[in-house]
């Protein structure tokens, strides 16, 4: 017996080690996916890899706890994210130094490692319009601070908070800006903030192809403020070295990527709206990496044309969609119709489940599904948790006042009748509490499937997918394949339980 | 025959005596009218006899059968209930509230309709017309004979009324006081009336007990009322100063 576990234990440990398919996950901007894509398609063509590719993930914190959860193998960082945000360091700016830290720490803390750098520095850049008359004598961070208060400052929600973000550079350079001016905003709408005058100043990432795009002019950092942002990828050492190939490419891939060739690449995406993965391959092909054809721009096409050429992913997406709000929608149902009529059975219990459900409604859901990903990694089942508890506050409130609201002398007739109070739950109460219960069903179902879109922030996929997808690359059309789909399917929805409604509610209490 | 032996109710927690040691006996058959001042423990005593209420003391017995040997449930279908403004259940039809029971209990399908179609002409509501309606769209007076018709659906030899005429316009409830004793006449049921009307309890009952405090007073016909008043209290209500 013991033999045969060993025997057996070996064979899956032997099948794992041969076993070519990897997990590579991306954060939810061009440049990151751009990177995972190159790393995907050299391991599919070269190395006869199959690849699962989760792109379009959270922030750092999802994808750090993805990675060390094993819900993916690999996914691309940058040396000072790991620095300041991770290991919670500061002070080093010299980029060797903290490559070196940041590889020894998170080898030592999470056995997790670096691969060589990728080449390119993209750190952090202040960038004003290069037309703005009151920057036209400015050339350095410095010089800004006698016109300072005036100024309305744009980063992306990340850097408002970061160690290195807006108020450690503020103190940094003892910069009298004006908080009330400061906003956080996603990062893919800075760059159309500040080109469309709503912000004088973005705190802008280096290689963002929009910087010369929307004729962006970079300050410099005279007092040497923002630390160094290398590019390369994150990996378990357990996974390296179960992956040769892995080392193979990294080697490969050291020092590979200039920091014009990433702003060409990232504003190909960006403004040129090509596909990452394509843009990913016609680089890979130009350096002679992988063979193949270089791929050419599709002509850009309307939104139906659009639509229409995307429908298959639309169609997964909307599946992925109707998975996650139906299954959260039918957990919720199965525990909040009984969660209901119990707390009207114990009022003392009421008292008690209110306030908790109350309260996990008011989390708002980022952070709800941020608090869960530690628990149950990425993906499917953290999703369908937040949703199902979101939903469960106006289902379990509606069944609850429902039959709490039912008029005493219907209870004491059907008493007195002769009915058990089983059969005046099923037969009187709960018919009579129809019409409040599907009420909150209906809410339900709107909540769901709204919240739904965020799904995709945790690699669930969903009509979310395509909205983040789009607000990160600054593509109007990948939004829309996104909102229109998940506001008519809101709009179905609740015609379909006004329908049902018909069907449940007796025309007796209708009238 | 309803016989009751030193029945009381004290609520708890308070331990307020709603119902103060009584006896009485109704024959079958009879109407019995009881009637009292609000709050003196009339509608206590009728939930007492449907075991909607359990007694703190006494017993209960109907036809000689002990009520507490039984299962409170099954001792209730067997007693006919009719509260005021009728309880009807306002999603169901007409038919569907006066079958209810029986459509629990899985009685035979034919037998149900012929039943439901009997009751409701006895009750002088046209099962063509009426079957199918809500409650909602009956008057006062055609919802209270859908409540009598349901509570007689099971055929119980004992029917309880509390206040079942209280709401309705004084022709209405006239007519109503014909149809309910030419019914008994037919059906022969014990009927127990809870009812604040002292015209209404001399003329619908062949007995009448008048509470007060939950203790019964006096108990007769009108004639012991009128010539023999036990007491004070006996004659002001009679004579209308009080209830
Ligand atoms: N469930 C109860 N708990 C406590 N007291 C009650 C309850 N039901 C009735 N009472 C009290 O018992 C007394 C008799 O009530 P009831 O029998 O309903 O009077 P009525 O003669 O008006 O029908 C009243 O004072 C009432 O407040
Ligand atoms: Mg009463």
């Amino acid at each position: 017996m013991g033999n045969l576990v060993k025997v057996l234990f070996f064979f899956l440990l032997t099948t794992h080690l041969w076993s070519k398919e990897l997990t590579i996950g991306s954060k939810a901007f061009s440049e990151s996916i751009i990177l995972s894509e190159m790393l995907a398609q050299v391991l599919e063509e070269n190395y006869n890899y199959k690849i699962n590719r989760k792109m379009n993930l959270g922030g750092t914190k999802v994808l750090f706890d993805a990675l060390d959860g094993g819900d993916i193998d690999l996914y691309p960082d940058y040396t000072g994210t790991g620095y300041i945000m991770l290991l919670k360091m500061q002070g080093e700016t010299d980029p060797q130094a903290v490559y070196d830290i940041v590889k020894k720490e998170y080898e030592n803390r999470f056995g997790i490692t670096w691969s060589p750098s990728l080449g390119f520095n993209n750190t952090y850049a202040i960038a004003v319009r290069e037309n703005d008359p009151r920057f036209k004598e400015i050339k350095t961070i410095s010089d800004i601070i006698p016109i300072a208060n005036k100024l309305r400052f744009v980063a992306a929600h990340e850097s408002m908070e970061r160690k290195d973000g807006y108020k450690a550079f503020k103190e940094f350079y003892k910069i009298p800006f004006d908080d009330n001016k400061a906003k956080g905003v996603d990062s893919g709408l800075m760059y159309s903030a500040i080109r469309d005058d709503h912000a004088d100043m973005i705190m802008s990432y280096s290689t963002d192809g929009r910087i010369k795009a929307y004729n962006l002019k970079i300050l410099e950092d005279d007092k040497k403020f923002f630390p160094p942002y290398y590019a390369a990828f994150l990996v378990k050492e357990k996974t390296l070295e179960d992956h040769p190939a892995l080392v193979e490419i990294f080697e490969l891939f050291d020092d590979f990527i200039s920091e014009e060739e990433m702003i060409e690449m990232n504003d190909l995406v960006d403004r040129a709206k090509r596909e990452p993965k394509n843009i990913a391959h016609n680089f890979l092909v130009q350096k002679g990496i992988i063979k193949g054809k270089i791929k050419k721009p599709q002509l850009s096409k309307g939104f139906i044309a659009y639509t229409l050429s995307k429908k298959n992913y639309l169609l997964k997406i909307t599946k992925e969609h109707l998975l996650l709000s139906f299954g959260a929608l039918f957990l919720a149902l199965l525990v909040s119709i009984p969660t209901g009529v119990a707390l009207t059975r114990f009022p003392k219990l009421s008292k008690l489940v209110f306030p908790i459900i109350n309260t996990v409604q008011t989390i708002p859901s980022l952070a709800l599904l941020g608090f869960l990903i530690p628990l149950m990694g990425i993906g499917y089942l953290p999703a369908v948790i937040a949703l199902f508890l979101y939903s469960l506050l106006p289902l379990i409130r509606n069944t609850y006042s429902g039959i709490e609201g039912v008029n005493s002398n219907y209870i004491e007739a059907s008493r007195g009748l002769g009915l058990t109070p089983m059969q005046i739950l099923f037969k009187v109460e709960i018919p009579l509490a129809m019409p409040i219960i599907l009420a909150g069903v209906r809410t339900a179902s709107v909540i769901v499937i709204g919240t739904a879109t965020l799904a995709a922030l945790v690699g669930a996929g969903g009509l979310g997918e395509p909205i983040f997808r789009g607000v990160a690359t600054v593509n109007g059309n990948l939004i829309l394949l996104g909102a229109i789909p998940s506001a008519i399917l809101a709009i179905v929805v609740d015609k379909f339980w006004e329908v049902l409604e018909k069907k449940l509610v007796s025309p007796g209490i209708r009238l | 025959m309803i016989s009751v032996k030193n029945l009381s109710k004290i609520y708890e927690p308070d331990g307020f005596i709603a119902v103060n040691h009584i006896d009485f006996e109704i024959p079958t058959g009879s109407i019995a009218c009881i009637i009292g001042t609000s709050g003196c423990g009339k509608t206590t005593t009728l939930k007492m006899l449907n075991r909607l209420v359990e007694p703190s003391t006494g017993e209960i017995r109907v036809n000689n059968e002990l009520a507490i040997t039984y299962d409170p449930v099954e001792w209730r279908r067997k007693i006919g209930y009719v509260i005021q403004k009728a309880g009807l259940l306002p999603h169901m039809t007409v038919r569907e509230n006066i079958t209810l029971l029986s459509r629990i209990l899985k009685r035979d399908k034919k037998h149900i309709v012929e039943k439901s179609n009997e009751l409701l002409n006895m009750i002088g509501m046209d099962p063509n017309t009426f079957a199918d309606r809500y409650p909602i769209e009956l008057s006062g007076g055609q919802q209270q004979r859908v409540g009598i018709a349901r509570a007689l659906m099971e055929d119980p030899p004992i029917l309880l009324m509390d206040e079942p005429f209280g709401a309705l316009d004084p022709i209405t409830r006239n007519s109503m006081h014909e149809e309910l004793m030419y019914m008994n006449e037919k059906l022969h049921k014990t009927i127990v009336i809870v009812t604040h009307d002292m015209e209404e309890a001399f003329k619908l009952g062949n007995q009448v007990m008048l509470m007060n405090k939950g203790e019964i007073i006096q108990m007769g016909n009108e004639k012991d009322f009128k010539e023999n008043p036990k007491n004070q209290f006996v004659e002001d209500f009679v004579s209308g100063q009080l209830g």
